[in-house]
């Protein structure tokens, strides 16, 4: 039973709706040509070798160099990209992509299919870190042409033509890469791609730099002659920086949400939720189900009735997310798959429910009315998380439970969660991506319970009824078959409380108003940038 | 006199080897108390990573081998001058250090300078005119910006100069879209250091203000003062020939160890202002777990260290040579 | 003894210091009384400017600052005098023994000095800090450990002219034991160095303290000033009472420390009001 963990985009009939397309994402008067583009990104990439890690920041950044075979629209079907077109036999298991002609890389040579049949078998599918699976269909890939590539598979893979993004699966110059371990090459951090933008120098800490590459394919494009890309470590100093007009655009919610509604007041400054609908993260409270206390399903359903989820919403974040229902992100709603018939843990006496659960539960009130003690820890991606976690440990104050907080660094809180499972509760967020299949299952699944694994299931909850459910709906191609299996799903993950679901999580970008055309897929900050232009 | 101080040299540098060695094998040993390596922080940076996936990684830093072969590696490398390969940034580490050291040097020297010479300065008129106004002021603002917490400072410089009056920019070391070259670019980074180099040195001045000031309070007890007094001399000219040169020692010790703390100290200012030094990129390595990094960076700050020791020991013995080089 | 306090007692600027030193003192000891609750309490709406419903305002979860400054007093105090001992009583102990014997004892104390030195000493705290996870108990001991060193370096420079003044020559050639010398001649007059020093560690390392926690190494169940303005700091144009109320009493307290420093260092030494 083959389950797609871990493609990147999903199977069709998982396709979230994105009807209304906000009136400035269609360009507002004629692009103007020239002008250089100040972007914040945070953290630093750790390289560009975007063949290599799917760290978040270097897609922010490597996909003005790299590009795919294919792009998107904002209902999330493939467009021509370095592919011209594609076809896919009756089979499924022969796709044919016709290549765009006269496309050259940064040094002049020729893109051909040779390049593609490199970049998917010798580099992704052995370096990639969702490549693997991705690919693991692809036997090989006959170039009869130049500008013909071939892939055969060994079984149907319609997943797979999600997954060919710039962002995704970029194409590398065969004539570079492949020369050389691929692992430690010395390209990799100056990369050599077909995209509208050239890499020209990278300096660590400061910033990186791209030029306007004048023979692109897209005739016309870019508009832009050059993006730099700035790192600056504090949150407050890259809020002024926008303040400021030194930079133009911040996504991934690099400016803190109590920045953004600080700037987002101001007249030159415009904000964004929309570009990130391929990521559809999630906040969550983690259990570690296979010890007490929490291997009590009514000790964690406790849990989750006293969180005040629109206090955090507000307090915390900032007003940016809507409360969570359950595994599935309510991006889902239009395509049937989520479903709000579950257990409402949201409630307003939630902290009375709360206690009188604990009560039936076996657990009363002790000395100083605490029932028992826990450790809280707390993910190390930033300050939110500890607010969050010392908010929690007052909700769990009010039902007597007495809440220790633990802050570790990203290594050591991995190696504890992960590894170790050793942990009582851990606040964190997942991404669920484009398909419940790539981004849910990780979650819940028996399979993925695997020690040394990160970002799958560290709760190591699982019933043979969800895994079944699960497995079932991964080669479903029915859309209302798929839908209720997942209804079914949802039920009995939130009824059990193995996480709980706190809220549906809102990334910002915050820009200049001058930057315009940028927002033109909903990869967002995840595309090329070739439409982007600047006001003068 | 001249062989002496030059034994004395050599004798020194040859006692700090085993000194470097000691602190590495010691950092070293402190690093590996932490759990968590490399490869946990690229996986978390990645966000999912198969165990296969993480295997290979570790096999790739040399992660998979017993501790005491990563440490006799390492040494080996040190001694042969090859501070190793960062695989977080992908560079080896000299080179990363290099391209660092420029800006944080920059930086400290600047502020180095200014607070020494403001301190002295201030010092010396608070001594002279001892506990009138100008002394309690002095003393009272010393006070004051060595109390304030340095990341307060910079954070309340970029609000006030940089956001609200825009006399300054609010980070970096350049204007990053700007590439400007020669003269400009030498205009702009000192443009862009103001702010930074203000912060740090609003800190360290205090320190020398003071310390100078009770320096040349004790001093002004000794008997060549009496002498020199009794000699005729005023007080300026005792102030200037006798007592300043005496009274910078402790100044000059407490200045040598400040030094030899250059690149810690200014891990807060860094960060604030987003100035591409050695002091950011340790705290980052050490939040990534990258060992060959962050034990490059303190091998080169203990290198330093030792060296700016050694010249102050020196002009320590310059400037009173009642002590012996021993 | 008397002439010293009377001494004391003219400089007004100390007297002010002792007087924010005892308020100080005294907040910390009355937190409990006056804020029974716990600081980490949300107990208003967040965001509340000072004198809307509580006296310094409310931060992000609606805790109320004063309570937190109050109750923070205690244990930055603690961190910042607990500390300090420490580093002094080694620091003091290792330099006066390397200035006054000199030779192979001088040469591997000041080996180990240096040992400790060679590591910028904030970067040693973060990396303690980090290694021992964030705790009242690992801050205390990474201030410590990074601050000695630059007293044994003082005190070692001290004995090192002082001992070849003539007065100390003077002693051992008259026979008298080392303990003595150190204790009754050589001590004292470095003790004016040490106290200015030592005062000024004690502010150091509320501001260490402040530092670590504004780069997230705080102990999370215990509030600080630190951490106050640590949890602000991302708050700064919304919210600027989180950071400046706690930073105030930073500054408050580091200054009554070095007024009281000061004021002690001339007290010690009556033959320094005319130059």
């Amino acid at each position: 039973m083959r389950v797609a963990r871990r493609t990147a985009l999903g199977v069709l009939s998982a396709v979230p709706l994105l009807c209304a397309v906000p009136a400035y994402v269609v360009a507002q008067g004629t692009p103007q040509a020239g002008g250089t583009l100040v972007m914040v990104v945070q953290p630093e990439p750790p390289t560009l070798a975007s063949y290599q890690s799917t760290s978040g920041p270097i897609g922010q950044v490597a996909t003005k160099v790299y590009e795919g075979l294919l792009e998107y629209d904002f209902e999330l079907k493939p467009q021509p990209g370095l592919a011209r077109s594609w076809s896919v036999s009756a089979d499924g298991k022969t796709i044919t992509f016709m290549l765009q002609e006269g496309v050259k890389f940064h040094d002049g040579k020729p893109f051909t299919s040779e390049d593609v049949k490199f970049t998917i078998l010798d580099v992704l599918k052995k370096t990639h870190p969702r490549g693997l699976n991705t690919f693991r269909a692809v036997e090989t890939i006959d170039t009869p042409n130049p500008l013909t590539a071939v892939f055969r598979l060994s079984e149907p893979a319609p997943y797979m033509l999600m997954a060919l993004s710039g962002y995704e699966s970029p194409m590398l110059p065969k004539h570079v890469f492949g020369t050389g371990d691929i692992a430690k090459h010395p390209s990799a951090d100056r990369p050599v791609g077909t995209g509208p933008f050239r890499f020209v120098e990278w300096q660590k800490g400061q910033f990186m730099r791209f030029d306007r590459n004048p023979d692109y394919w897209k005739k016309g494009r870019p508009y832009l002659e050059r993006i730099v890309a700035r790192f600056i470590a504090d949150g407050s100093t890259r809020a002024a920086a926008l303040e400021t007009q030194e930079a133009h655009i911040a996504g991934f919610s690099a400016v803190l949400p109590v920045d953004v509604r600080r700037l987002e007041k101001m007249p030159h400054i415009a904000i964004t939720t929309r570009g990130y609908e391929m990521q559809s993260p999630i906040v969550e409270l983690d259990f570690n189900t296979k010890a007490k206390p929490f291997d009590d399903a009514k000790v964690r359903q406790a849990v989750a009735y006293a969180v005040d989820r629109k206090f955090v919403i507000d307090n915390v974040w900032f007003g940016f997310g809507r409360p969570a229902t359950g595994p599935i992100n309510s991006n889902f709603k239009a395509t049937g798959l989520y479903t709000s018939d579950v257990t409402n843990y949201n409630v307003p006496n939630g902290v009375d429910v709360a206690n009188k659960l604990l009560d039936d539960a076996g657990y009363a009130r002790g000395a100083g009315g605490v029932r028992f003690e826990i450790v809280h820890d707390v993910t190390p991606y930033g300050e939110e998380w500890r607010r969050f976690g010392e908010y929690v440990q007052q909700q769990l104050a009010k039902i007597g439970i007495k809440a220790t907080l633990r802050y570790e660094d990203v290594p050591t809180w991995l190696r504890r969660v992960y590894t170790n499972y050793d942990y009582q509760l851990t606040n964190n967020w997942i991404q669920t991506l484009a398909d419940p299949v790539i981004g849910v299952h990780r979650l819940y699944h028996s399979k993925l319970i695997r020690a040394g694994t990160v970002f799958v299931n560290g709760t190591r909850w699982s019933t043979p009824e969800t895994d079944s459910l699960m497995d079932r709906a991964s080669v479903e191609t029915d859309a209302k078959k798929r839908a209720t299996l997942y209804h079914e799903f949802q039920k009995r993950v939130v009824q059990e409380s193995p996480i709980v679901f706190v809220h549906e999580l809102d990334f910002v970008t915050v820009h200049s108003k001058r930057l315009q055309g940028f927002l033109v897929s909903p990869l967002g900050i995840y595309a090329n940038f070739d439409q982007a232009w600047l006001q003068k | 006199m001249l062989i002496a101080k030059l034994r004395f040299a050599a004798r020194r540098v040859l006692l700090a080897a085993p000194t470097l060695l000691v602190i590495v094998v010691l950092n070293f040993g402190l690093l590996q108390l932490a759990p968590g390596d490399a490869a946990d922080v690229l996986a978390g940076e990645a966000g999912a990573a198969t165990p296969e996936y993480m295997v290979q990684l570790r096999q790739k830093f040399g992660l998979d081998q017993p501790v005491y072969v990563r440490l006799a590696k390492y040494v080996g490398n040190i001694a042969s001058f090859d501070l190793g390969f960062s695989f977080r940034h992908n560079q080896p580490v000299a080179q990363l250090i290099l391209a660092r050291l420029g800006p944080t040097l920059l930086l400290m020297v600047s502020v180095l300078l200014l607070a020494v010479g403001a301190g002295v300065l201030l010092g010396a008129l608070a001594a002279r005119h001892l506990n009138r106004w100008q002394d309690n002021v002095i003393s009272l603002v010393a006070v004051l910006t060595y109390a304030t917490p340095v990341f307060w400072a910079g954070l309340m410089l970029i609000v006030v100069f940089s956001v609200k009056l825009g006399w300054f920019p609010t980070s970096g070391m350049e204007a990053v879209a700007a590439f400007h070259t020669g003269w400009t670019r030498i205009a702009d980074i000192a443009h862009h250091l103001v702010l930074p180099a203000v912060t740090l040195t609003l800190f360290y001045l205090a320190l020398y203000t003071r310390l100078m000031r009770a320096s040349i309070i004790e001093q002004s007890t000794m008997d060549y003062v009496t002498t020199a007094r009794a000699k005729g001399l005023n007080e300026r000219q005792v102030l200037l020939w006798h007592l300043l040169r005496n009274a910078c020692l402790p100044v000059l010790t407490m200045a040598g160890v400040q030094a030899g703390a250059l690149l810690g100290g200014a891990v807060v200012v860094e960060t604030v202002f987003a100035w591409p030094g050695l002091g950011l990129l340790a705290y980052d390595s050490l939040f990534a777990r990258d060992l060959n990094l962050l034990l490059g960076i303190f091998f080169v700050s203990a290198c330093l260290v030792v060296a700016v020791n050694l010249a102050v020991d020196m002009l320590y013995a310059l400037l009173d040579p009642r002590i012996e080089l021993r | 003894m008397s002439e010293i306090f009377r001494r004391f007692a003219r400089n007004r600027p100390a007297l002010v210091g002792v007087g924010v030193l005892l308020a100080v003192a005294a907040l910390a000891l009355l937190a409990p009384a006056l804020y029974p609750q716990s600081p980490f309490e949300m107990v208003g709406k967040p965001f509340e400017p000072p004198l809307a419903s509580t006296l310094l305002g409310t931060d992000q979860l609606g805790r109320d600052v004063t309570a937190a400054v109050a109750h923070g007093a205690r244990v930055t105090l603690l961190i910042g005098l607990v500390a300090t001992f420490i580093a002094i009583l080694l620091g003091a102990t290792l330099g006066g023994i390397a200035g006054y014997f000199g030779g192979w004892v001088d040469t591997l104390l000041m080996r180990l000095t240096e040992i400790f030195q060679t590591i910028p000493f904030f970067l040693f705290a973060i990396l303690l800090v980090a290694v021992l996870t964030p705790s009242v108990g690992s801050v205390v001991f990474a201030i410590a450990v990074v601050s000695w060193p630059p007293m044994a370096r003082l005190v070692r420079s001290e004995f090192l002219s002082m001992r070849n003044r003539e007065f100390v020559q003077a002693c051992v050639g008259m026979g008298m034991g080392h303990w003595r010398i150190i204790l009754r001649h050589i001590l004292p007059n470095s003790l004016s160095a040490i106290i200015v020093t030592g005062s000024l560690m004690v502010a150091t390392a509320i501001l260490i303290e402040s530092g670590l926690s504004f780069l997230g190494l705080t102990d999370p169940n215990v509030m600080s000033w630190g951490f106050i303005i640590g949890s602000g700091r991302t708050v700064l144009p919304t919210a600027w009472w989180v950071i400046v109320m706690p930073g105030i009493a930073i500054l408050l307290t580091v200054m009554a420390i070095n007024l009281v420093g000061e004021g002690l260092n001339d007290a010690l030494n009556p033959r320094l009001r005319h130059l």
